[in-house]
């Protein structure tokens, strides 16, 4: 028997525990892991010399809890050290709530302030005992990734100062959601594999139920945990029938429920009855697990109690109004009240931008449309599914289902046209990247096998309302051309007559904020010129050319104002502090001097020439150069600012 | 993974005490508790035999001359790996003592 398999077997049975317990002991999670750590590795270096000890789980405890306490006995700080022996040595006492302290540290891995892949890494770390290299292999990351995620969740927790304690009444709400949630991923992240190959991958959702189970027992008093245990329980039965001998899904109403587990069902039943015995108004994974028992009890796919699972569905949708959700619902609707009425409400989710790309959208509603004996257009949206999946899987098997289905006509499809049209010679590659981001999004929506002749105004409207419909008007305006565009290549009535276009407003950048002013002026070397004019820029909000263009004759210091062209431009404090200086020996000509006099070849009007010094008029190219240059620091991409953001508003 | 461990009648059987009845009501409470244990329970001694032998099938009521009269009995785990359904089986026998039993992985649904 090999050791190292059953030191694994063991540390994964007991090393929640033994971590949570270290962590009561040293206050920080990160610590306690990697004490118990060191135990693990004592147990891979002793136990094939000495054997397996009698009582692994003890053995395993007794050398991490004296790491701890080594660990502390070295500590610097003497205070602190006398402190947490003699708080142990107290503890030793009193039998320990180790079960609380399991609890405890699931709450900790679980908390909101780490991001959600580092919360499931985490507690598959802590809770599952899994490695580092078992997590990345079970949701398809790199080794390295995972390590990382663990460790900045681990900084993450100690640098908020995360308690290890369980959460208080005002909190427990969403401290248990986050909770539940992270086992609810790792279970779906199991049950349907978003991406890869296979799509189940059991060894996560098996780990998923374990833990759930162990919250469930660890606060029995929450409805919500027992629901979501009923609902991967029942879940879970299915998983047997769930995929054809290929691999390919086999959906529900299809599937031998000879091949439900009837043990996990009995489980989940049982799960459920404690659910309802805690009481309580039904919560989002209670529903659910309702909804998946409903479906557990009917012996057949034809005894369903449809109109049972729809009500159910309908206060899901009042706590969960996720497009998901309500795609479910109209499932559910389907069946028990027609393929027409929940076709009404698929159709209302079409335009949620939210499940432009979601595969099972186009699945269902292929579905419906098959019940209403609309193959035609069943064969495309089956053939949009398969085009939106990332399973494999999943995508071969939408694929048959198009396939199986036959070809409405036999004449040319947006499919076929968008390609022959991207195939042109005559379009630069700039321009056929963006009729082709345009024509994609039509594909995906609409479907490669729909005629050409379908693609009318309507559904083109429908479908830029949905990418589109909150875009900048530039970006509606030419993917509006594009599909004008191919209309015309195509020789079919130009759709885009439902599309308006849009007037495109120049969007203004954000002015400079006050800080960011007030350090350029005090700048060392910005001279007096550039700082008056900035300055007079901001105080009196004037447009740039008008305030270039004023003249010193027209300055009235002291009511703080000038005259050009019929307005008046008006300044404050701070403009009028630098005014006298900048004009000083001077009663006319143009405020702002250019740095030299013109050359013989640019002759100036005599307006735009200062009589005392011959030079010309500070140009408008010229003073947004050197304020370029001088906010080249201050500008996150490294341009610089133009003048037009010194005005705060029009 | 699923296991199916079975204990088989042994002469050196040990006494049934209640320490070891609390001793399994909490082991067992635990493991049902954490999903590991689907399924368990007693078996009656003898049982009715079947054999088949050349499209003839024998039915025979026990109990049996040659069977003992001891408590047998199986539970049903689900384990990540056959070292942990060992280390299970382990922690059973410590609470039963003496006896025999097998451990063997179950295929299929």
């Amino acid at each position: 028997m090999d050791v190292g398999r059953t030191v694994d077997a063991v540390w994964k049975l007991e090393s929640a525990k033994i971590i949570a317990g270290l962590t009561r002991l040293v206050h920080d999670v990160g610590l306690a892991e990697e004490l118990a750590q060191d135990a693990l590795v004592a147990a891979l270096e002793q136990w094939p010399e000495s054997g397996v000890p009698e009582n692994p789980g003890a053995w395993l405890t007794a050398i991490a809890k004296r790491r701890a306490v080594d660990h502390i006995r070295r500590a610097q700080n003497l205070e602190r050290k006398h402190e947490l022996i003699a708080r142990e040595q107290e503890r030793e006492a009193e039998p320990e709530p180790e079960q609380d302290d399991v609890l405890r540290l699931m709450f900790m891995s679980c908390h909101p302030v780490l991001p959600t892949d580092a919360r499931v890494a985490l507690t598959l770390r802590l809770l599952g005992g899994l490695t580092a290299a078992e997590i990345a292999r079970a949701f398809l990351v790199a080794e390295p990734v995972v390590a990382r995620r663990i460790a900045d969740a681990k900084r993450t927790l100690a640098e908020a100062g995360v308690a290890f304690e369980l959460p208080g009444p005002g909190e427990l709400a969403e401290r248990l959601t986050s909770v539940l949630e992270v086992i609810y991923l790792v279970f779906n992240e199991g049950y349907s594999a978003t991406s890869g190959d296979d799509l189940m991958r059991p060894g996560l959702t098996l780990e998923a139920l374990r833990l759930g189970n162990l919250l469930a027992e660890l606060a029995p008093q929450e409805a919500e945990v027992h629901g979501l245990v009923a609902l991967m329980e029942v879940q879970e039965s299915r998983s047997a029938a769930r995929t054809g001998p290929g691999g390919e899904p086999v959906q529900l109403h299809e599937q031998n429920r000879g091949l439900w587990d009837q043990l996990r069902i009995r489980r989940g039943f049982a799960a459920m009855l404690r659910a309802r015995d805690v009481g309580g108004a039904p919560g989002p994974y209670v529903l659910q697990a309702a909804i998946a028992v409903s479906h557990a009890q009917a012996r057949t796919a034809a005894a369903t109690d449809w109109a049972g699972i729809a009500s159910l569905y309908n206060l899901l949708v009042a706590k969960v109004p996720t497009p998901i959700v309500r795609l479910n619902r109209a499932v559910a609707v389907g069946m028990a009240y027609g393929a027409g009425a929940g076709l009404t409400i698929v159709d209302e989710l079409a335009a949620d931008h939210a499940l432009r790309d979601y595969h099972l959208l186009p699945a269902i509603r292929g579905d419906l449309l098959l019940r209403l004996g609309r193959a035609g257009e069943a064969r495309r949206e089956f053939e949009r599914a398969a085009s939106l999946t990332a399973n494999e899987a999943e995508r071969a098997f939408l694929t048959r289902r198009a396939a199986d289905l036959p070809v409405e006509a036999d004449g040319p499809t947006l499919g076929r046209a968008a390609a022959d049209f991207l195939a042109r010679r005559d379009l630069d590659a700039g321009t056929l990247r963006s009729y082709g981001q345009t024509l994609r999004r039509l594909r995906l929506a609409l479907g490669d096998g729909l005629p050409l002749d379908g693609l009318d105004a309507g559904a083109v409207a429908r479908v830029f309302d949905t990418a589109w419909g909150t875009a900048a008007a530039r970006t509606w305006n030419r993917h509006r051309a594009a599909v004008r565009s191919f209309a015309a290549w195509a020789s079919i009535p130009d759709p885009s007559a439902a599309l308006p276009r849009r007037a495109e407003t120049r969007s203004r950048p954000a002015p400079i904020d006050p800080a960011g002013l007030g350090g350029l002026l005090e700048r060392p070397g910005v001279p007096l010129r550039e700082r008056t004019l900035w300055l007079l820029l901001r105080e009196s909000g004037a447009a740039v050319k008008t305030v270039l263009s004023l003249d010193v004759e027209a300055l009235d210091l002291d009511d703080r104002r000038a005259r050009v062209g019929g307005t008046w431009v008006n300044w404050r404090s701070g403009t009028a502090r630098l005014l006298p200086a900048l004009i000083v020996g001077r009663e006319r000509g143009p405020l702002f001097l250019a740095d030299r006099r013109p050359g013989p070849a640019r002759m100036r009007e005599e307006a735009d020439l200062c009589p005392h010094t011959g030079r010309g008029r500070l140009s408008y190219e010229r003073a947004e150069y050197l304020f370029k240059q001088a906010t080249k620091s201050l500008d996150p991409v490294g341009n610089g600012h133009t003048l037009r953001q010194l005005r705060l508003g029009d | 993974m699923r296991y199916l461990m079975t204990t088989l009648p042994t002469d050196d059987q040990a006494e049934f005490t209640e320490q070891m009845g609390r001793e399994m009501g909490a082991f067992i409470q635990e493991l049902s508790a954490s999903g590991a244990l689907l399924a368990t329970g007693g078996l009656e001694p003898g049982g009715v035999l079947l054999s088949s032998k050349d499209g003839e099938i024998t039915v025979t009521d026990g109990p049996f001359a040659e069977a003992k009269e001891a408590v047998v009995g199986f539970a049903l785990i689900e384990v990540r790996s056959k070292e942990e359904a060992i280390e299970l089986a382990t922690r059973f026998w410590r609470i039963v003592g003496n006896g025999k039993g097998l451990v063997q992985q179950v295929f299929g649904p």
